[in-house]
């Protein structure tokens, strides 16, 4: 019997565990794990000396924040990312200012990421058959010795499939593992990852490359269902780009073809809703109309409707204008002769070597036959023993024709490194826990090729090992030391003295200085991109039966992060659904229907079919359907279990992300949909809460500030000490996609609770800042505005005087302050504040929380109890920790403050800073001559002011049928 | 009074003050198996009122079915509905008293009782209503070592002195003229020990000319506080709502209209109470067709009173040109997610009155009852159209949503019902309900005036 005290810091076993393990000694270090999940004071550092940020202070200075830099992969790739710790735990994730693909923003998948860390259902010990093991037997089972006994001296049997990587150091353990085993199979698997791009690029620039731009330089877009500002493994870094070419003026166009509204086509200017074969032919029309006429002349015309022409024309026009300066994109999922098109417009349009480039894929082996989930479901029919699965939970990713599950469980001897018990660990004899990101050592590149570190800020919290590790032991080095591995190639690397400090520099900032990937710009090879324009046939306009798209989840992913309960309880950007997916369809298809939001439908594509809510959605192409992975998940973390429907299931490996000749019949069902915002238009009230001109011809109403009458001057404010700064914000919908990274931030950051299905479809949401969504013009082609809503934080607030208890009170510096300990909770406040931005704390949400997710909470924000009201306070937290550092410093102002929305955001739509400093520049936007208050005429005179779209007049969507 | 204006009699075979001594207290003596299943029945209903109660302390406002932008819904609804009804019972005795309404003399002790079980229940509903409810005396205002006083701008801590000053008020008039009965119940109750309780409550009342001088004297008095009460207490309740600046509430029609609509409210109750009552006790003699008259009368008034506060309402919106409030009262209530509750409650609170122009309806008491009841139910939806109806869609549609009420929410207002049923059905069996010294009174005056010539009677009272 262990004695108590060696329970309480690292008891035996977490550490290393002992050789064999008794039952009493099982569940004695199980017990001390749960303790130890217990103690959220407790600092649990990693084992090796990682490095602060900036300046690391001396010693931890109990309640001030310490922050490292990491980074973050998905699907590979890597954004390099600042996390805040609190003695020792992880608690806010930010963007890295120095990464290329965050520079400084960060998106909701990074900022929800701590919570995963956190996840009480994720699996804490390995597993073999149904009995709980060791890391050590884990080890010698897949050590030399064991494993040639199974797989033979060349690896015959052994098949390995992983995550597509970026990872120097993956890669050299995969050599390691392969020189051992020349005969093993190595796979990728990425469920959202198609390889089309790579593939035209082999066939239309002769290698291998990746597509690159530069958004920043772009005088007109055309995007082929390319959600280029919101998704993809460098959207940040092209929505800040794109940020800050929409600030010049004149603005550049972006036009959109896609199926079904993105959050990047809410800024277009144009945009068409089309089927997947609508936007292959309007790329090949594109094609034509800008190359020269007799080049394409033997293909033959391509068939388009009215709507589809004179978008076409409009394009065309807009690009010959801005040749050199402008950028055709294809989607991700297109198929490889849109992608192959694009290639070939950029280089007919100058554009190769201007706004966009090509560099080597970052990813290991990408478009080679080893990223093929089919050519993977064979090998292992082929004399598979030992398969060993590497964080890829494929037995649900996998398209379902493949019968993922069953090609895995009749491999003998499966592993699966896992974070939970997921579908595929159920298909596997062992399962080994997987160490979050934060908790392990590794490294990764980026989109362009910038290789960054990753360095954990916590040690493993259960028995886990890191993709690398299990590699170690794969390839024969028994317990390897990350860290080591990553130090000692570094040495080989950088020679010479200072190799210790580039090493030290590359942990602090968080990137490998000059890693980027190189450039090319090769030449199109003509003959090829004619031969995939040639093979959009003209027949494609006429597609049998109805359409499917598969398409990402904007919150949980592929549905990897199906049981994070904030990315559950994200509105999607357009449809405002929460905690389900559904079968996005048209107004005209559901009337055709008869399908109303929330009727459940079978949808059926060859044998398979799917019973799915369907949800009606303005601007979605018609006769196409648009399901929603990520979904339906079936594993035993219990948040993802039985949320949704799996898309999966209609998906096959020929055609993993469209499908046709799709039967859709309504059936008698009907699902309830938790939408957070279930009215599309405005009401008619857009001059009011857009900002928009009224539609009677009269101009915007108001651009300067408006006082409410008053006998009394306002009081000016304090030149030195509180009250010296009068904090502000002001949000430029030009910019704002609707992205919600926010609404992450702000949860992650005030510690706001999640509520579930039940309390999203009776409004109680907790979300202190939303985005809403409006919709203007007709139900098949209409404009798209987003529009963040917080906290207005008016002057003259409404909500203060109605509070009989006075526990929302006004701050000398402007702030309309929540006294949670005041607060009796009348609710009086939410029924007079017009913008309907309080929340209630309607029961104790934090009491349901397990320990792991207590260590989540941000220790500077109070967590709320029941009854009481909350909302939005420009996060004061942060407000007064600036200002206590100012007053230190001498200072009368503060100088730099950001609130986590505000950091957040990667076209920086949301800005933020004192009315007092002249300099600042919420003072220049401010007084924007298209600065409004939302509900101006109210009186309550906000201290949020929104920059209404400058593009009000332009023309919307092209004609919804395709 | 002129013949024409009250063609029935007030009371019936006047007998002498003994008699009708013995037959009105005669309730209290004789108890009968029907009171039992009524009993039970409000009984088991305030269990189920008690048990939601806990049930929302427990779990807290989540278990009912508000929501944001719906912040405030049935629990608000009941509130202001059952205070409305608390509004008829002082306004029969106190303002028809000052007014000098002899007919009020039998039916004001039901009125009265009536008020006070409402605001029972009123007062109930905004504490259970707090999301700290443990919290509720920080909206009073008391010398707190914290230093805070309540905010005096918000109309809450107004309704707070507003309503415990009514209630004291209520209860305070109603005891003071129960008095003599309790005495009268002394004298006659059989056994010694109720003639110690109620010799307790009679507070030692022995019908001395001085007592009675200074008895008429006190209940004058109270009358005359009481009256401005009616007028202030809905006015303010109304204010809850109208110094919001919320579409459907931003309005300066609401104290008169929600004191129209209060009385009237309260009197369909007291329909709905003393109709029975005056069938299943046989009090014909003393409550009479004039009685009925009269209040149909008043029910006709009312009604048209709250019908054209609803005319204007809609009225100033439109005339207004203010795009929230023409939506709200010219799109939302009658079109929008609760429009059918907007069409029922026009119907039962605008015509169901408007039969009463017919003098045979105003006497029957079936119509009356039934019109009672309409209207009853009527007022409780309108208070849900101004408070869930404007609520659901304000001014930004991205947070409009609908509301629906839960187990609980029903429970609780059933449950209220229950409970002041069950408190009613106590105060009939142990509580002289006609005001005996009243009626004798009454009796008294009316064989007076029977020998002074019509159109003198006011100088003679």
């Amino acid at each position: 019997m262990p004695k108590y005290d060696r329970w309480l810091e690292f008891p035996e076993g977490v550490a290393s565990e002992p050789d064999a393990l008794s039952r009493r000694d099982f569940v004695s270090l199980v017990g001390a794990s749960i303790a130890l999940a217990g103690l959220t004071g407790c600092v649990r550092k990693p084992d090796r000396e990682i490095l602060s940020y900036i300046d690391t202070p001396p010693e931890v200075v109990p309640g001030q924040p310490l922050h490292y830099a990491t980074s973050m992969t998905i699907d590979g790739y890597a954004t390099g990312l600042i996390v805040e710790s609190h003695e020792g735990r992880p608690t806010k994730i930010e963007g890295n200012p120095d990464h290329p693909a965050s520079l400084g923003a960060s998106g909701i998948l990074e900022q929800a990421s701590v919570l995963q860390l956190y996840d009480p259902h994720r699996a804490k010990a390995p597993r073999a058959g149904r009995t709980t093991t060791t890391l050590d037997a884990v080890r010698a089972a897949l050590a030399p010795p064991a494993l040639t006994r199974r797989v033979g001296a060349r690896g015959a049997g052994l098949r390995l499939l992983l995550e597509p990587t970026s990872s120097p150091l993956i890669a050299s353990l995969l050599n390691e593992v392969r020189t051992r085993y020349p005969d093993a199979a190595i796979f990728y698997l990425a469920a959202l990852e198609s390889p089309s791009s790579i593939i035209a690029a082999r066939s239309t620039l002769g290698a291998p490359l990746a597509p690159q731009y530069d958004f920043s330089q772009a005088d007109a877009i055309v995007s082929l269902d390319a959600d280029f500002l919101t998704s993809g493994p460098f959207h940040l870094r092209h929505a800040a780009d794109f940020g800050a070419r929409r600030r010049r003026s004149p603005a550049a166009q972006l036009y959109m073809a896609e199926t079904a509204p993105s959050p990047t086509s809410t800024l277009a200017d144009r945009r068409i809703a089309l089927s997947p074969s609508g936007i292959a032919r309007i790329a090949a029309a594109l094609l034509d109309a800008v190359q020269s006429p007799n080049a394409t002349a033997s293909l033959g015309e391509v068939p388009l409707s009215e709507p589809e022409r004179a978008w076409v024309a409009a394009v065309e026009r807009t690009l010959g204008v801005h040749r050199g300066r402008s950028i055709v994109l294809a989607g991700p999922r297109q198929p490889q002769e849109v992608h192959a098109i694009a290639y070939a417009l950029n280089d007919a349009l100058g554009n190769v070597g201007h706004t966009t480039w090509y560099s080597p894929p970052a990813v290991l082996d990408a478009g080679e036959q080893s990223h093929d989930p089919a050519a993977f479901a064979a090998s292992l029919e082929q004399g598979a023993d030992t398969l060993l699965i590497c964080d890829v939970n494929v037995c649900y990713a996998a398209p379902a024709d493949l019968d993922m599950a069953r090609h895995v469980s009749a491999v003998p001897n499966g592993m699966y490194l896992g974070a939970y018990e997921d579908e595929t660990a159920r298909t596997t004899a062992w399962h080994v826990p997987a160490s979050h990101y934060l908790e392990s050592w590794g490294d990764a590149r980026a989109y362009d090729g910038t290789l960054s570190l990753v360095q954990p800020l916590i040690a493993p919290l259960y028995q886990s090992l890191s993709v690398a590790e299990l590699l170690g032991a794969l390839a024969g080095l028994g317990t390897v030391n990350v860290h080591d591995l990553l130090t000692k190639e570094w040495g080989h690397q950088h020679a010479g003295a200072d190799a210790a400090t580039a090493w030290n520099d590359a942990l602090r900032r968080g990137v490998v200085t000059d890693s980027s990937s190189q450039r090319s710009t090769p030449a199109v090879n003509r003959p090829a991109a004619l031969d995939a324009r040639r093979s959009i046939a003209p027949q494609t306009a006429a597609p049998n039966g109805i359409e499917v798209v598969f398409a990402p989840s904007h919150g949980v992913h592929d549905g990897r992060f199906a049981n994070n309960p904030w990315l559950q309880e994200l509105p999607d950007p357009i449809t405002k659904l929460t905690w389900d997916n559904a079968a996005l369809v048209a107004p005209a298809l559901a009337a055709t229907h008869d399908i109303q939001t929330g009727r459940v439908v079978r949808l059926a594509v060859g044998p398979a079919s799917l019973d799915i809510p369907a949800l009606v959605v303005p601007g979605h192409a018609a006769d196409v359907v648009t399901l929603i992975m990520g979904y339906g998940r079936d594993g035993a973390e219990s948040t993802a279990r039985g949320v949704g429907v799996d898309a999966n299931r209609l998906r096959t490996g020929r055609a993993p992300f469209a499908a046709s000749g799709a039967r859709l019949v309504r059936t008698g069902d009907h699902h309830a949909l938790a939408i957070t915002q279930s009215h599309w238009t405005t009401e008619g009230r857009a001059p009011s809460i857009l900002g928009q001109a009224p539609a009677n011809g009269e101009t915007h109403a108001t651009t300067k500030r408006r006082r409410p009458l008053t006998l009394y001057e306002p009081k000016a404010p304090s030149s030195t000490g509180f009250g010296a700064d009068q904090w502000a914000m002001t949000i430029d919908l030009d910019l704002c996609t609707g992205c919600s990274a926010c609404v992450v931030a702000c949860q992650a950051e005030n510690n706001i609770p999640v509520v579930g299905k039940q309390g999203v479809l009776e409004s109680r949401e907790m979300h202190w800042l939303r985005i809403d969504r409006y919709v203007d013009g007709n139900e098949s082609a209409p404009r798209f505005e987003t529009q963040p809503m917080l906290c207005q934080h008016c002057e003259k607030a409404p909500c203060e005087y109605v509070c009989p208890v006075n526990a929302t009170v006004h701050s000398d510096d402007g702030l309309n302050e929540m006294v949670y300990n005041r607060c009796v909770g009348t609710r009086f406040c939410s029924n007079n504040c017009p913008y309907k931005v309080r929340r209630f704390n309607w029961f104790d949400y934090n009491d349901e929380l397990a320990e792991t997710e207590r260590m989540a909470k941000n220790p500077s924000v109070t967590v709320r109890e029941r009854g009481v009201m909350e909302k939005c306070t420009f996060c004061v937290q942060r407000i007064r920790r600036a200002q206590i550092d100012s007053e230190l410093a001498h200072e009368p102002h503060v100088r730099s403050v950001m609130t986590a929305c505000q950091q957040s955001c990667p076209t920086r739509a949301i800005v933020f800073g004192s009315l007092t400093q002249p300099e600042s520049e919420v003072v220049r936007l401010t007084n924007d001559s298209r600065a409004f208050s939302a509900l101006e005429e109210l009186g309550t005179v906000p201290r949020v002011r929104y920059l209404r779209r400058s593009s009000d007049s332009s023309p919307a969507t092209d004609g919804g049928r395709s | 009074m002129s013949a024409a204006l009250e063609p029935y009699p007030v009371l019936l075979d006047v007998l002498d003050d003994g008699t009708l001594t013995t037959e009105l207290l005669a309730p209290n003596w004789t108890p009968s198996r029907r009171w039992w299943p009524l009993f039970a029945i409000s009984g088991a209903l305030s269990i189920l009122f008690f048990v939601a109660i806990g049930v929302t302390v427990a779990r807290g406002i989540g278990a009912w079915g508000n929501n944001i932008p719906v912040a405030w819904a049935y629990g608000i609804v009941d509130f202001v509905w059952w205070i409305g009804i608390g509004h008829a019972g002082t306004f029969i005795s106190a303002f028809l008293l000052l007014l000098n309404q002899r007919w009020r003399a039998s039916i004001n002790r039901i009125a009265e009782a009536m008020t006070l079980f409402a605001l029972v229940n009123a007062s109930l509903f905004p504490l259970l209503h707090l999301g700290r409810p443990w919290f509720f005396y920080w909206l009073i205002p008391y010398p707190s070592t914290m230093g805070v006083w309540p905010n005096f701008k918000s109309s809450l801590p107004w309704d707070v002195a507003a309503i415990s000053t009514y209630f004291t008020v209520s209860l305070l008039f109603w005891y003071l003229g129960l008095v003599p009965d309790l005495a009268a119940a002394r004298d006659r109750a059989p056994g010694l020990l109720r003639r110690r309780i109620y010799g307790v409550f009679a507070l030692g009342w022995r019908g001395r000319a001085t007592e009675w001088r200074q008895y008429r004297l006190a209940y004058t008095l109270l009358a005359g506080l009481a009256t401005p009460l009616v007028i202030s207490v809905h006015s303010i309740v109304s204010l809850d709502f109208s110094i919001t600046q919320l579409p459907g509430w931003h309005s300066t029609i609401f104290p008169p209209y929600f004191v129209v609509g209060a009385i009237y409210s309260g009197f369909a109750m007291v329909l709905m109470l003393v109709l029975p009552l005056r069938r299943a006790f046989g009090l014909e003699r003393v409550i009479t067709a004039q009685h009925l008259d009269n209040m149909g009368k008043l029910l006709l008034v009312t009604g048209s009173m709250v019908a054209y506060a609803y005319v204007c309402e809609a009225f100033v919106a439109w005339y207004s040109g203010d795009p929230f409030e023409r939506y709200t009262m010219l799109f939302a209530r009658p079109l929008g997610p609760y429009a059918v509750v907007f069409w029922i409650m026009t119907t039962f609170n605008v015509v169901t009155p408007q039969f009463f122009w017919s003098g045979r309806l105003r006497t029957s008491p079936l119509a009356l009852f039934i019109a009672g009841v309409l209207i009853w139910a009527g007022m409780w939806m309108e208070r849900f159209v101004i408070i869930v109806g404007s609520l659901n869609r304000d001014f930004l549609p991205s947070s409009w949503h609908f509301y629906a009420p839960t187990w609980v929410d029903w429970s609780l207002l059933i449950g209220s019902i229950g409970l002041f049923s069950f408190l009613f059905l106590t105060f009939l069996r142990w509580v002289p309900f006609v005001p005996v010294s009243e009626v004798k009174r009454l009796r008294f005056e009316e064989q007076r005036d029977a020998r002074v010539p019509v159109g003198a009677a006011n100088d003679a009272a």
